[in-house]
């Protein structure tokens, strides 16, 4: 038996619903039905609820469009927030999340200049796990050193949260540059940095840079503490 | 209403923040007794770059003690120095210690809003000098220090903070649960959050992990963001999926994760929840 086609909840019908939602929850509930669909026409309508200061249908947008993966990055990139900056920390998320390289210069632009930190955390993040399988060797290696050098001047970052995010993202990183020795010393040096840092203010950082160093083994296991 | 934990970040309502200036530019500043807004700024500045100058302590108690009638609208008058002063100093650690005969009088001044920095402060630094005249404030019991002042939307006492600083000094004789315990039952959410906060880093009993948790889905994300802040102060494990699952945004998420790694009992505590591995693993998932 097939279904047929009229059965599915048109993306219209479903972009409508998110427009006319009168509570947070009807809000957040729209959302999610219309993020479910990964359709890459909802892409335009989860964008604008990044910016609608609900939390909970923001992270349920920033799902949709990571399943609507490369047809969203377009749109997102159009559709930048200059003037909130939650909802630019939603938009480098979803870009974070689908990995395009297209995403590349927004992400170094957040990690080294954004205001907000919670919109440098994700940059740094996106940083480490841009999708670089389909691209050829010589731009790759473009591309994973300009990560690595927005990523080293993150290290120097006045929040906290920001730095863990590098020391997450110099992890995910790694593997890109595991032939290349100078930059694969050069991202040894900077985590090495977070790790033994003396006047690093939150320990979580220097456990978490202690954990990629781990798994990089790159640390014997008696210099992680909660081994 | 952030706790001390998000005190750290930026600051909008600071003038002058990201105002790029050095150790002694801020020590200048902080001696310009003419010019309460450049002191205002140099006061936080001293706190949020965590100061070591063997100057930074003595001239932020001098500015502790600066009082000027309140003047709203004539820009930043003298108790928001000291206000700032005494935030500052709660971030020295050990080199404020010297500071806390100062904060123990300025919990007596009649500025509310001074007497709250000042406990917090008391908190930060675990001044157990501080413990009974905490308890004493709060003596009165919700219904005459945790009641509404006419015409404000504040209580007669800064409940919270007192609450708080006595969780974090963690000194529990019988008689500070006793003062602790009523306020529980407050009307305002946010007291109820920081009573059993104290009372969880105060007793470890789980029960009161649970009222915050509890509090985690409270339809206020006021509410919701103050248990956040409690739970990761109080450093309970436990609660790592519930705030992982809290509808509030990442950044309040992170700073209790990074609390229930740094303030948490380690894996070693057998029933006391997830490992560091696992708290790590969550903040990564939320960055």
């Amino acid at each position: 038996m097939t279904t047929p086609p009229t059965s599915a909840p048109a993306v219209a019908d479903l972009v409508r619903a998110v427009q006319q939602a009168d509570s947070a929850m009807g809000l957040l509930q729209a959302t999610q039905a219309l993020a479910a669909l990964a359709h890459p026409e909802a892409a335009a309508c989860l964008v604008e609820v990044l910016g609608f200061n609900n939390p909970g249908a923001a992270v349920a947008a920033v799902d949709g469009l990571i399943a609507i993966g490369v047809p969203a990055v377009d749109t997102i990139l159009t559709n930048i927030d200059g003037y909130n900056y939650g909802a630019r920390a939603w938009a480098v998320r979803a870009l974070a999340g689908i990995g395009d390289v297209r995403g590349l210069e927004v992400l170094e632009d957040a990690l080294g200049k954004d205001i907000g930190p919670s919109v440098r955390r994700a940059a740094a993040r996106g940083l480490g796990q841009l999708r670089l399988q389909q691209l050829q060797r010589d731009h790759q290696r473009l591309i994973t050193a300009r990560c690595l050098q927005a990523l080293v001047d993150g290290c120097r970052d006045g929040e906290w949260v920001v730095r863990y995010a590098v020391a997450m993202a110099l992890e995910s990183l790694a593997p890109a540059l595991a032939e290349q020795q100078e930059q694969w010393q050069r991202l040894e040096q900077a985590l090495v940095q977070l790790h033994r840092n003396p006047a690093e203010e939150a320990p979580v950082v220097r456990l978490r840079a202690g954990l990629a160093l781990r798994r990089l083994e790159l640390l014997q296991p008696a210099e992680w503490p909660h081994g | 209403m952030f706790r001390a934990m998000a005190a750290g970040d930026a600051d909008p309502s600071i003038p002058g923040n990201g105002d790029p200036i050095s150790e002694e530019e801020a020590l200048r500043r902080l001696r310009l007794t003419d010019d309460p807004s450049a002191q205002y700024y140099a006061a936080w500045w001293l706190g949020r770059n965590r100061s070591t100058h063997a100057d930074a302590v003595p001239l932020l108690r001098q500015a502790l003690s600066q009082r000027r009638p309140r003047d709203i609208g004539a820009g930043v008058e003298e108790n928001a120095v000291a206000r700032n002063a005494a935030r500052a100093l709660g971030k020295l650690g050990s080199a404020a210690q010297a500071a806390v005969p100062d904060l123990l009088a300025t919990l007596e001044d009649d500025d509310h809003g001074l007497r709250e920095a000042a406990a917090r402060a008391l908190g930060e630094l675990r001044a157990a000098a501080a413990v009974e005249p905490l308890r004493r404030r709060l003596e009165s019991g919700p219904a005459v220090a945790g009641a509404q002042q006419p015409g404000t939307p504040r209580l007669q006492e800064p409940c919270e903070a007192l609450l708080e600083a006595l969780g974090d000094i963690g000194v529990a004789p019988p008689e500070v649960l006793a003062v602790i315990r009523p306020f529980v039952d407050h009307d305002r959410p946010l007291i109820r959050s920081a009573a059993c906060r104290a009372l969880l880093q105060l007793t470890g009993e789980a029960h009161w992990g649970q009222q915050l948790v509890a509090l985690l889905r409270h339809q206020q994300l006021q509410v919701r963001r103050a248990a956040l802040m409690d739970l990761g102060a109080a450093g309970w494990r436990p609660a790592l999926e519930p705030i992982a699952s809290t509808l509030a945004e990442n950044s309040l998420k992170l700073i209790a994760l990074r609390g229930l790694v740094e303030n948490g009992a380690g894996e070693s505590a057998a029933g006391q929840g997830p490992g560091t591995m696992a708290v790590l693993e969550a903040m990564d998932a939320l960055l």
